[in-house]
């Protein structure tokens, strides 16, 4: 298989992914979305180990190892740093006696739960992991610079 | 002293031009085994191709 067609072929899973996706959403079937997923993920996987012009070598090995290992670095330690507040909600700290000791007190700080409900923290949650696609692009670019991707020569 | 483009060097010994390219200019060091490969190519000792020096390392294909 030619990269081109790879490269048509993995985008036209993604619009198929996220026509599934509307549809999923449609029906209210989230299964529906995640089989399609790893799927579509699979077929994307199989496909790219039999293009044949795509030559990887060490210094794109390198390049794609240093930005996956970079974005991992940061990413755990903020998903980790919110997901602490979601821990929380699981251990029932806004029920500790001193909010229901304090609820009734003028200007006393609110319950964790009004702050941010379990919805918003599934919202953030999900943004921080399309955030990490965008870290992971910027690290690979960096990399890639520093690497030697876009140097120019004489030839 | 060899004849070679860049790209016939990449081919040669399986990696891209531009890692070709990355070497030359000192951006990427390469493995020991590319290193091994690139020299016995030319048929020459790896020490005639790659000079270490303390910051960092040069090539030097002709």
């Amino acid at each position: 298989m030619k990269k081109n067609i790879f490269y048509l072929l993995s985008g036209c899973i993604a619009l198929a992914l996220l026509a599934i996706f509307w549809y999923s959403v449609e029906i209210n079937k989230p299964l529906l979305i995640e089989i399609s997923f790893i799927l579509g993920i699979v077929i994307i996987y199989i496909a790219r180990r039999n293009v044949t012009d795509l030559i990887e070598d060490e210094r794109s090995a390198k390049i794609t190892e240093k930005a996956a290992l970079r974005t991992f670095q940061v990413f755990w330690v903020v998903f980790c740093a919110f997901s602490i507040s979601a821990v929380m909600q699981i251990l029932h700290v806004p029920s500790f006696p001193r909010n229901r000791t304090f609820e009734h007190i003028p200007n006393s700080p609110p319950a964790i739960l009004e702050i941010m409900p379990p919805r918003m923290m599934g919202y953030i949650q999900l943004g921080l992991l399309c955030l990490m696609i965008f870290l992971y692009v910027e690290f690979r670019l960096y990399y890639a610079r520093k690497y030697g991707d876009w140097e120019t020569d004489e030839e | 002293m060899h004849d070679m483009t860049q790209e016939d060097l990449a081919q040669k010994i399986g990696v891209t031009r531009q890692t070709i390219l990355a070497i030359e200019k000192g951006k990427y060091v390469p493995s020991l085994d590319l290193a091994f490969r690139i020299a016995r190519h030319f048929d020459v000792n790896i020490e005639e191709v790659f000079t270490y020096e303390k910051e960092g390392r040069t090539i030097e294909i002709d």
